[in-house]
Protein backbone atom coordinates (compact mmCIF):
# COMPACT_ATOMS: atom_id res chain seq x y z
CA UNK A 1 0.00 0.00 0.00
CA UNK A 2 1.44 3.77 -1.01
CA UNK A 3 1.64 5.90 2.12
CA UNK A 4 2.90 8.84 -0.47
CA UNK A 5 1.22 9.30 -3.63
CA UNK A 6 1.96 12.25 -5.67
CA UNK A 7 0.49 12.63 -9.18
CA UNK A 8 1.09 15.27 -12.31
CA UNK A 9 2.62 17.34 -9.93
CA UNK A 10 3.96 20.40 -12.06
CA UNK A 11 4.49 23.66 -10.49
CA UNK A 12 6.70 26.70 -11.30
CA UNK A 13 8.41 30.16 -9.45
CA UNK A 14 7.27 33.15 -11.33
CA UNK A 15 7.82 31.46 -14.31
CA UNK A 16 10.91 29.30 -13.61
CA UNK A 17 9.73 25.53 -14.05
CA UNK A 18 10.62 23.52 -11.08
CA UNK A 19 8.65 20.17 -12.57
CA UNK A 20 6.48 19.20 -15.07
CA UNK A 21 4.19 16.60 -14.42
CA UNK A 22 6.37 14.54 -11.67
CA UNK A 23 4.75 11.18 -10.04
CA UNK A 24 5.93 8.66 -7.78
CA UNK A 25 4.41 7.13 -4.73
CA UNK A 26 6.13 5.38 -1.96
CA UNK A 27 5.27 1.83 -0.35
CA UNK A 28 4.64 1.35 3.13
CA UNK A 29 7.66 0.15 5.30
CA UNK A 30 9.89 1.90 2.09
CA UNK A 31 12.95 4.69 3.42
CA UNK A 32 12.83 6.94 0.34
CA UNK A 33 15.71 9.61 -0.17
CA UNK A 34 15.39 12.06 -2.68
CA UNK A 35 18.37 13.18 -4.52
CA UNK A 36 19.43 16.37 -6.35
CA UNK A 37 20.94 18.66 -6.81
CA UNK A 38 21.00 22.38 -5.37
CA UNK A 39 18.36 23.80 -6.67
CA UNK A 40 16.38 20.56 -8.08
CA UNK A 41 13.58 21.33 -5.52
CA UNK A 42 13.83 18.81 -2.72
CA UNK A 43 12.51 20.81 -0.29
CA UNK A 44 9.78 22.40 -2.96
CA UNK A 45 8.89 18.65 -2.58
CA UNK A 46 8.45 18.46 1.15
CA UNK A 47 6.46 21.83 1.13
CA UNK A 48 4.10 20.29 -1.66
CA UNK A 49 4.19 17.19 0.57
CA UNK A 50 3.41 18.59 3.52
CA UNK A 51 0.90 21.17 2.55
CA UNK A 52 3.21 23.76 2.56
CA UNK A 53 2.86 25.12 -1.25
CA UNK A 54 0.16 24.95 -3.58
CA UNK A 55 2.02 23.32 -6.59
CA UNK A 56 0.17 25.12 -10.16
CA UNK A 57 -1.28 21.81 -10.64
CA UNK A 58 -1.28 17.95 -9.82
CA UNK A 59 -2.31 16.41 -6.26
CA UNK A 60 -0.51 14.67 -3.72
CA UNK A 61 -1.96 11.97 -1.17
CA UNK A 62 -0.11 11.16 1.93
CA UNK A 63 -2.27 8.13 4.41
CA UNK A 64 -4.56 8.51 1.49
CA UNK A 65 -5.48 12.63 2.54
CA UNK A 66 -4.87 15.48 -0.26
CA UNK A 67 -1.73 17.09 1.24
CA UNK A 68 -4.03 20.38 1.29
CA UNK A 69 -6.04 19.41 3.85
CA UNK A 70 -4.77 16.80 5.74
CA UNK A 71 -6.76 16.21 9.50
CA UNK A 72 -5.01 16.42 12.82
CA UNK A 73 -5.50 12.79 12.35
CA UNK A 74 -3.29 12.39 9.57
CA UNK A 75 -0.99 15.13 11.12
CA UNK A 76 -0.30 13.00 14.30
CA UNK A 77 1.00 10.03 12.03
CA UNK A 78 2.97 12.06 10.18
CA UNK A 79 6.64 13.46 11.90
CA UNK A 80 8.16 16.49 10.25
CA UNK A 81 11.80 17.43 10.43
CA UNK A 82 12.42 20.51 8.94
CA UNK A 83 15.65 21.88 7.40
CA UNK A 84 18.34 23.03 9.81
CA UNK A 85 16.31 21.36 12.67
CA UNK A 86 14.47 24.10 13.48
CA UNK A 87 12.46 23.88 16.89
CA UNK A 88 10.74 25.79 19.19
CA UNK A 89 14.10 27.49 20.28
CA UNK A 90 12.40 29.59 23.37
CA UNK A 91 11.26 26.20 25.07
CA UNK A 92 14.07 24.45 27.05
CA UNK A 93 14.81 20.51 27.03
CA UNK A 94 12.04 19.67 29.20
CA UNK A 95 9.36 22.38 28.44
CA UNK A 96 9.65 21.15 24.74
CA UNK A 97 8.53 17.28 25.46
CA UNK A 98 5.65 18.56 28.13
CA UNK A 99 4.03 20.74 24.84
CA UNK A 100 4.48 17.91 22.50
CA UNK A 101 3.37 15.04 24.74
CA UNK A 102 -0.38 16.85 25.00
CA UNK A 103 -0.91 16.65 21.56
CA UNK A 104 -0.11 12.66 20.84
CA UNK A 105 -2.19 10.32 22.97
CA UNK A 106 0.50 7.84 22.21
CA UNK A 107 3.11 10.08 23.45
CA UNK A 108 6.72 7.92 24.27
CA UNK A 109 8.37 9.79 26.53
CA UNK A 110 11.16 7.44 28.01
CA UNK A 111 12.10 6.98 24.12
CA UNK A 112 12.91 11.35 23.88
CA UNK A 113 14.87 11.04 27.47
CA UNK A 114 16.32 7.67 26.43
CA UNK A 115 18.05 9.19 23.27
CA UNK A 116 19.16 12.73 25.52
CA UNK A 117 20.73 10.89 28.32
CA UNK A 118 23.72 11.02 26.10
CA UNK A 119 23.57 14.26 25.49
CA UNK A 120 25.82 16.86 27.74
CA UNK A 121 22.83 18.99 28.84
CA UNK A 122 20.80 19.94 31.51
CA UNK A 123 17.26 19.45 31.68
CA UNK A 124 16.64 23.14 31.68
CA UNK A 125 19.47 24.26 29.23
CA UNK A 126 17.21 26.10 26.49
CA UNK A 127 17.10 24.91 22.70
CA UNK A 128 18.42 28.29 21.60
CA UNK A 129 21.58 27.43 23.47
CA UNK A 130 22.45 24.08 21.85
CA UNK A 131 24.84 23.28 18.98
CA UNK A 132 23.19 21.97 15.25
CA UNK A 133 24.12 18.38 16.64
CA UNK A 134 22.53 18.58 20.14
CA UNK A 135 19.53 20.27 18.27
CA UNK A 136 19.38 17.16 15.63
CA UNK A 137 19.33 14.90 18.97
CA UNK A 138 16.15 16.76 20.14
CA UNK A 139 14.48 16.74 16.87
CA UNK A 140 15.05 12.85 16.81
CA UNK A 141 14.07 12.63 20.22
CA UNK A 142 10.90 13.85 19.71
CA UNK A 143 10.38 12.22 16.26
CA UNK A 144 10.65 8.61 18.28
CA UNK A 145 8.43 9.85 21.54
CA UNK A 146 5.78 11.07 18.73
CA UNK A 147 6.06 7.30 17.12
CA UNK A 148 4.48 8.27 13.72
CA UNK A 149 4.08 6.11 10.96
CA UNK A 150 5.56 8.05 8.33
CA UNK A 151 9.15 10.52 9.15
CA UNK A 152 9.32 13.32 6.53
CA UNK A 153 13.47 14.59 7.03
CA UNK A 154 13.82 17.85 5.33
CA UNK A 155 18.02 18.09 5.14
CA UNK A 156 18.93 16.19 7.87
CA UNK A 157 22.29 16.40 7.82
CA UNK A 158 22.60 19.96 6.92
CA UNK A 159 25.26 21.51 9.98
CA UNK A 160 25.59 18.41 11.10
CA UNK A 161 29.53 17.64 11.86
CA UNK A 162 30.28 13.68 10.45
CA UNK A 163 29.97 12.37 14.50
CA UNK A 164 26.47 13.50 15.07
CA UNK A 165 25.67 12.99 11.33
CA UNK A 166 26.51 9.01 11.88
CA UNK A 167 24.66 9.25 15.17
CA UNK A 168 21.51 10.56 13.35
CA UNK A 169 21.87 7.74 10.92
CA UNK A 170 22.53 4.91 13.10
CA UNK A 171 19.43 5.50 15.43
CA UNK A 172 16.63 6.53 12.38
CA UNK A 173 18.03 2.58 11.02
CA UNK A 174 17.56 0.98 13.92
CA UNK A 175 14.03 2.82 14.40
CA UNK A 176 12.65 2.90 10.87
CA UNK A 177 13.90 -1.04 10.95
CA UNK A 178 12.30 -2.28 13.90
CA UNK A 179 9.06 -0.08 14.03
CA UNK A 180 8.53 -0.90 10.13
CA UNK A 181 8.14 3.02 9.53
CA UNK A 182 7.79 4.60 6.24
CA UNK A 183 10.71 7.67 5.56
CA UNK A 184 11.22 10.14 3.14
CA UNK A 185 14.10 11.97 3.34
CA UNK A 186 16.44 14.35 1.40
CA UNK A 187 20.41 15.08 2.46
CA UNK A 188 22.99 17.25 0.27
CA UNK A 189 25.17 14.44 1.85
CA UNK A 190 24.81 11.18 0.28
CA UNK A 191 26.99 8.87 2.10
CA UNK A 192 24.74 9.25 4.78
CA UNK A 193 21.62 8.37 2.32
CA UNK A 194 23.84 5.09 1.08
CA UNK A 195 23.49 3.72 4.76
CA UNK A 196 19.91 4.43 4.81
CA UNK A 197 17.48 4.33 2.31
CA UNK A 198 15.78 1.57 0.33
CA UNK A 199 14.54 3.43 -3.00
CA UNK A 200 15.89 6.56 -4.22
CA UNK A 201 14.27 9.02 -6.37
CA UNK A 202 16.92 11.04 -8.30
CA UNK A 203 15.89 14.61 -9.43
CA UNK A 204 17.08 17.00 -12.39
CA UNK A 205 16.13 20.31 -13.12
CA UNK A 206 12.59 20.30 -13.87
CA UNK A 207 12.23 16.49 -13.70
CA UNK A 208 12.49 13.21 -12.38
CA UNK A 209 15.43 11.46 -13.65
CA UNK A 210 15.43 8.31 -11.80
CA UNK A 211 12.99 6.06 -9.11
CA UNK A 212 14.71 3.16 -8.39
CA UNK A 213 16.07 0.88 -5.47
CA UNK A 214 19.19 1.86 -4.00
CA UNK A 215 20.80 -1.84 -4.26
CA UNK A 216 19.65 -1.55 -8.19
CA UNK A 217 21.82 1.19 -8.78
CA UNK A 218 24.88 0.60 -6.29
CA UNK A 219 24.87 -2.93 -8.33
CA UNK A 220 24.13 -2.48 -11.70
CA UNK A 221 25.09 1.60 -12.12
CA UNK A 222 28.97 1.82 -13.67
CA UNK A 223 31.14 4.35 -14.35
CA UNK A 224 33.77 3.51 -17.84
CA UNK A 225 37.19 5.09 -18.26
CA UNK A 226 38.47 4.58 -21.60
CA UNK A 227 40.83 6.71 -24.83
CA UNK A 228 39.00 6.74 -27.84
CA UNK A 229 40.42 8.08 -31.09
CA UNK A 230 36.39 9.68 -31.99
CA UNK A 231 34.07 11.51 -29.80
CA UNK A 232 31.78 8.63 -28.92
CA UNK A 233 28.13 8.64 -29.84
CA UNK A 234 25.47 10.27 -27.63
CA UNK A 235 22.74 6.68 -26.79
CA UNK A 236 20.39 6.40 -23.68
CA UNK A 237 22.60 3.81 -22.56
CA UNK A 238 24.98 5.94 -21.70
CA UNK A 239 25.15 8.55 -19.25
CA UNK A 240 26.98 11.74 -19.14
CA UNK A 241 29.53 10.74 -21.40
CA UNK A 242 32.63 13.35 -21.18
CA UNK A 243 36.47 13.50 -21.72
CA UNK A 244 38.27 14.12 -18.46
CA UNK A 245 42.13 15.00 -19.61
CA UNK A 246 42.64 12.45 -22.01
CA UNK A 247 40.64 10.29 -20.72
CA UNK A 248 36.92 9.74 -21.15
CA UNK A 249 33.96 8.95 -19.19
CA UNK A 250 31.06 7.29 -19.17
CA UNK A 251 28.53 5.81 -16.55
CA UNK A 252 25.42 3.03 -18.00
CA UNK A 253 23.29 0.23 -16.15
CA UNK A 254 24.34 -1.82 -19.00
CA UNK A 255 27.05 -4.83 -18.78
CA UNK A 256 30.26 -3.73 -20.22
CA UNK A 257 30.53 -5.78 -23.39
CA UNK A 258 27.11 -3.71 -24.56
CA UNK A 259 28.93 -0.17 -23.48
CA UNK A 260 31.79 -1.16 -25.22
CA UNK A 261 29.46 -1.80 -28.51
CA UNK A 262 27.43 1.21 -28.12
CA UNK A 263 31.09 3.56 -28.22
CA UNK A 264 32.43 1.57 -30.88
CA UNK A 265 28.64 1.74 -33.28
CA UNK A 266 30.01 5.12 -34.35
CA UNK A 267 33.11 3.49 -35.94
CA UNK A 268 35.53 4.76 -33.59
CA UNK A 269 38.20 2.56 -31.54
CA UNK A 270 37.66 2.28 -27.92
CA UNK A 271 41.10 0.92 -25.86
CA UNK A 272 42.27 1.11 -22.14
CA UNK A 273 38.37 0.56 -21.21
CA UNK A 274 38.02 -0.15 -17.40
CA UNK A 275 34.57 -0.79 -15.62
CA UNK A 276 34.59 0.79 -11.71
CA UNK A 277 31.86 -0.04 -9.12
CA UNK A 278 30.11 3.23 -7.76
CA UNK A 279 29.37 4.51 -4.57
CA UNK A 280 25.56 5.47 -4.37
CA UNK A 281 27.59 9.63 -4.15
CA UNK A 282 29.50 8.84 -7.55
CA UNK A 283 26.14 7.42 -9.02
CA UNK A 284 24.76 10.17 -8.39
CA UNK A 285 27.14 12.22 -10.05
CA UNK A 286 26.94 9.92 -13.30
CA UNK A 287 23.30 10.15 -13.52
CA UNK A 288 23.05 13.72 -13.07
CA UNK A 289 26.69 15.05 -14.08
CA UNK A 290 29.06 17.50 -12.50
CA UNK A 291 27.49 20.61 -12.76
CA UNK B 1 -5.80 24.47 24.08
CA UNK B 2 -3.76 24.06 27.22
CA UNK B 3 -0.66 23.22 24.79
CA UNK B 4 -0.96 26.16 22.77
CA UNK B 5 -1.57 28.75 25.40
CA UNK B 6 1.64 27.26 27.72
CA UNK B 7 3.55 27.59 24.42
CA UNK B 8 2.12 31.21 24.21
CA UNK B 9 3.35 31.82 27.66
CA UNK B 10 6.83 30.33 27.67
CA UNK B 11 7.63 32.29 24.61
CA UNK B 12 6.27 35.80 25.79
CA UNK B 13 6.37 35.75 29.61
CA UNK B 14 9.13 38.03 30.28
CA UNK B 15 7.41 40.16 27.61
CA UNK B 16 3.90 40.21 29.25
CA UNK B 17 6.21 40.47 33.30
CA UNK B 18 7.85 43.41 31.62
CA UNK B 19 4.49 45.11 30.40
CA UNK B 20 3.25 44.79 33.65
CA UNK B 21 6.09 46.54 35.06
CA UNK B 22 5.83 49.36 32.96
CA UNK B 23 1.89 49.79 33.06
CA UNK B 24 2.37 49.99 36.72
CA UNK B 25 5.58 52.29 36.46
CA UNK B 26 3.40 54.97 34.47
CA UNK B 27 0.13 54.43 36.41
CA UNK B 28 2.22 55.14 39.59
CA UNK B 29 3.74 58.06 37.67
CA UNK B 30 0.27 59.55 37.01
CA UNK B 31 -1.08 59.54 40.23
CA UNK B 32 2.17 60.95 41.76
CA UNK B 33 2.27 63.67 39.25
CA UNK B 34 -1.84 64.43 39.36
CA UNK B 35 -1.13 64.54 43.29
CA UNK B 36 1.88 67.01 43.27
CA UNK B 37 0.11 68.86 40.70
CA UNK B 38 -2.92 69.57 43.19
CA UNK B 39 -0.61 69.94 45.75
CA UNK B 40 1.22 72.90 44.14
CA UNK B 41 -1.45 74.68 42.23
CA UNK B 42 -4.66 74.06 44.70
CA UNK B 43 -7.74 71.96 43.90
CA UNK B 44 -9.77 75.25 42.11
CA UNK B 45 -6.90 75.72 39.60
CA UNK B 46 -7.08 72.31 38.88
CA UNK B 47 -10.25 71.68 38.38
CA UNK B 48 -10.73 74.71 36.41
CA UNK B 49 -7.85 73.90 33.87
CA UNK B 50 -9.68 69.53 33.52
CA UNK B 51 -12.82 71.24 32.81
CA UNK B 52 -11.92 74.55 31.06
CA UNK B 53 -9.08 73.73 29.02
CA UNK B 54 -10.23 69.42 28.43
CA UNK B 55 -6.36 69.06 30.52
CA UNK B 56 -5.89 64.74 30.53
CA UNK B 57 -5.06 63.40 33.35
CA UNK B 58 -4.20 59.97 31.65
CA UNK B 59 -2.45 61.46 28.68
CA UNK B 60 1.18 60.31 29.44
CA UNK B 61 -0.29 56.31 28.94
CA UNK B 62 -1.49 57.21 25.62
CA UNK B 63 0.99 55.43 23.30
CA UNK B 64 1.91 52.48 25.91
CA UNK B 65 -1.07 50.26 25.00
CA UNK B 66 -0.41 50.38 21.02
CA UNK B 67 3.42 49.94 21.87
CA UNK B 68 2.78 46.79 23.76
CA UNK B 69 0.06 45.55 21.29
CA UNK B 70 2.72 45.67 18.27
CA UNK B 71 5.78 44.65 20.53
CA UNK B 72 3.64 41.33 21.62
CA UNK B 73 2.34 40.73 18.01
CA UNK B 74 6.25 40.69 17.22
CA UNK B 75 7.41 38.69 20.50
CA UNK B 76 4.85 36.28 19.82
CA UNK B 77 4.99 35.77 15.99
CA UNK B 78 8.32 37.00 14.28
CA UNK B 79 10.09 33.47 16.23
CA UNK B 80 7.48 31.46 14.52
CA UNK B 81 8.20 33.29 10.81
CA UNK B 82 11.48 32.75 11.55
CA UNK B 83 13.06 30.10 10.00
CA UNK B 84 9.26 29.51 9.07
CA UNK B 85 8.94 27.52 12.75
CA UNK B 86 4.89 27.95 11.77
CA UNK B 87 5.12 24.84 9.96
CA UNK B 88 5.74 23.10 12.76
CA UNK B 89 3.32 24.76 14.89
CA UNK B 90 0.55 24.04 12.10
CA UNK B 91 1.93 20.28 11.74
CA UNK B 92 0.39 19.75 14.98
CA UNK B 93 -2.55 17.19 14.97
CA UNK B 94 -4.99 20.31 16.02
CA UNK B 95 -7.13 22.13 13.27
CA UNK B 96 -4.95 24.78 11.74
CA UNK B 97 -7.97 27.73 12.16
CA UNK B 98 -8.99 26.55 15.93
CA UNK B 99 -4.73 26.76 16.43
CA UNK B 100 -4.34 30.39 15.27
CA UNK B 101 -7.40 31.47 16.89
CA UNK B 102 -5.64 29.95 20.43
CA UNK B 103 -2.67 31.95 19.71
CA UNK B 104 -4.32 35.63 18.67
CA UNK B 105 -6.50 34.60 21.54
CA UNK B 106 -3.78 34.60 24.06
CA UNK B 107 -2.18 37.46 23.19
CA UNK B 108 -5.65 39.37 22.70
CA UNK B 109 -6.69 38.17 26.30
CA UNK B 110 -3.29 39.09 27.87
CA UNK B 111 -3.67 42.87 26.59
CA UNK B 112 -7.28 43.29 27.32
CA UNK B 113 -6.62 42.11 31.34
CA UNK B 114 -3.54 44.09 31.25
CA UNK B 115 -5.14 47.11 29.68
CA UNK B 116 -8.62 46.43 31.87
CA UNK B 117 -6.66 46.23 35.01
CA UNK B 118 -4.64 48.91 33.87
CA UNK B 119 -7.61 51.34 33.72
CA UNK B 120 -9.58 49.91 36.39
CA UNK B 121 -6.55 51.05 38.75
CA UNK B 122 -6.16 54.28 36.86
CA UNK B 123 -9.92 55.54 37.53
CA UNK B 124 -10.46 54.00 40.99
CA UNK B 125 -7.15 56.12 42.06
CA UNK B 126 -8.01 59.37 40.36
CA UNK B 127 -11.71 59.06 41.51
CA UNK B 128 -10.42 59.66 45.39
CA UNK B 129 -9.40 63.11 44.50
CA UNK B 130 -11.30 63.80 41.31
CA UNK B 131 -15.27 64.16 40.68
CA UNK B 132 -17.28 61.41 38.92
CA UNK B 133 -17.63 63.42 35.63
CA UNK B 134 -13.72 63.98 35.58
CA UNK B 135 -13.08 60.54 36.19
CA UNK B 136 -15.48 59.19 33.59
CA UNK B 137 -14.17 62.22 30.97
CA UNK B 138 -10.99 60.76 31.41
CA UNK B 139 -11.78 57.16 30.91
CA UNK B 140 -13.67 58.14 27.68
CA UNK B 141 -10.23 59.83 26.04
CA UNK B 142 -8.42 56.66 27.28
CA UNK B 143 -10.62 54.11 25.92
CA UNK B 144 -9.85 54.73 22.07
CA UNK B 145 -5.64 54.33 23.36
CA UNK B 146 -6.37 51.27 24.96
CA UNK B 147 -8.64 49.79 21.94
CA UNK B 148 -5.64 50.94 20.02
CA UNK B 149 -3.76 48.41 21.96
CA UNK B 150 -5.86 45.65 20.78
CA UNK B 151 -5.59 46.70 17.02
CA UNK B 152 -1.48 47.04 17.28
CA UNK B 153 -1.95 43.78 18.27
CA UNK B 154 -4.16 42.39 15.92
CA UNK B 155 -2.59 44.60 12.93
CA UNK B 156 0.66 43.85 14.10
CA UNK B 157 -0.34 39.68 13.96
CA UNK B 158 -1.12 40.47 10.55
CA UNK B 159 1.79 41.98 9.35
CA UNK B 160 4.20 39.82 10.99
CA UNK B 161 2.28 36.16 9.65
CA UNK B 162 2.37 37.84 6.26
CA UNK B 163 4.80 35.47 4.45
CA UNK B 164 5.91 38.64 1.70
CA UNK B 165 7.71 41.64 2.14
CA UNK B 166 6.08 44.04 -0.12
CA UNK B 167 2.32 42.75 0.96
CA UNK B 168 3.84 43.12 4.71
CA UNK B 169 4.86 46.84 4.39
CA UNK B 170 1.39 46.92 2.27
CA UNK B 171 -0.08 45.64 5.63
CA UNK B 172 1.96 47.97 7.93
CA UNK B 173 1.13 50.87 5.70
CA UNK B 174 -2.84 50.15 6.13
CA UNK B 175 -2.18 49.07 9.98
CA UNK B 176 -1.01 52.23 10.70
CA UNK B 177 -3.18 54.75 8.94
CA UNK B 178 -5.94 52.84 10.60
CA UNK B 179 -4.66 52.79 14.13
CA UNK B 180 -3.63 56.78 13.98
CA UNK B 181 -7.44 57.57 13.50
CA UNK B 182 -7.47 56.29 17.35
CA UNK B 183 -4.51 59.30 18.30
CA UNK B 184 -6.40 62.22 17.15
CA UNK B 185 -6.57 65.23 19.30
CA UNK B 186 -10.36 65.06 19.91
CA UNK B 187 -12.24 66.50 22.81
CA UNK B 188 -13.02 63.93 25.39
CA UNK B 189 -16.10 61.75 24.81
CA UNK B 190 -15.39 62.30 20.84
CA UNK B 191 -15.45 58.73 20.19
CA UNK B 192 -18.11 57.52 22.14
CA UNK B 193 -19.93 56.79 18.82
CA UNK B 194 -17.44 55.60 17.33
CA UNK B 195 -17.04 52.88 19.51
CA UNK B 196 -19.73 50.11 18.74
CA UNK B 197 -17.79 50.39 14.89
CA UNK B 198 -14.49 50.35 16.54
CA UNK B 199 -15.60 47.10 18.11
CA UNK B 200 -16.96 45.17 15.19
CA UNK B 201 -13.49 46.49 13.35
CA UNK B 202 -12.00 44.99 15.88
CA UNK B 203 -13.81 41.61 15.39
CA UNK B 204 -13.02 42.00 11.30
CA UNK B 205 -9.00 42.27 12.20
CA UNK B 206 -9.08 39.04 14.16
CA UNK B 207 -9.30 36.86 10.95
CA UNK B 208 -6.66 39.28 9.16
CA UNK B 209 -4.10 37.10 10.50
CA UNK B 210 -5.56 33.92 9.31
CA UNK B 211 -5.99 35.23 5.83
CA UNK B 212 -1.92 35.45 6.28
CA UNK B 213 -1.45 32.04 7.74
CA UNK B 214 -3.50 30.80 4.94
CA UNK B 215 -1.28 32.39 2.49
CA UNK B 216 1.80 31.15 4.12
CA UNK B 217 -0.06 27.69 4.00
CA UNK B 218 -0.12 27.80 0.07
CA UNK B 219 3.43 28.70 0.33
CA UNK B 220 2.88 32.14 -1.68
CA UNK B 221 6.01 33.55 -2.28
Amino acid sequence: MAIIQCENITHYYGNRLIYKNISFEVKRGKILGLLGKNGTGKTTIINILTGYLKPRSGVCRILGEEMEHLSPAAKSRIGLLLEGHIQHSYFNIEQIEKFYSQFFPNWKREAYYELLKKLQVAPTQKISTMSCGQRSQIALGLLFAQDPELLILDDFSMGLDPGYRRLFVEYLREYTTAENKTVFLTSHIIQDMELLIDDCIVMDYGRLLLHEPTARITKNFRRFRFQATATPPQTPVLWNTEKVGHTWETYSFAPAEEVRRELTSAGGEVSRFVEEKLSLEDAFIGLTGKY
Amino acid sequence: MNAIIYKEWIKTRRFVLLLGVLFAALITYIFLWSGQMMEASGAVIIWETIIGKDMRLVGYIKYLPPAAGILLAIVQFAPEMQSKRLKLTLHLPVNEGKMMCGMLGYGFTVLLALFSLSCAILMLGLSVRYAHEIVMANFWVSLPWFAGGLFTYLLGSWTCLEPVWKQRIFNAVTAACLVATLYTDQMSGAYATYLPYMLALLAVCFFFSLYSTARFKDGVQ
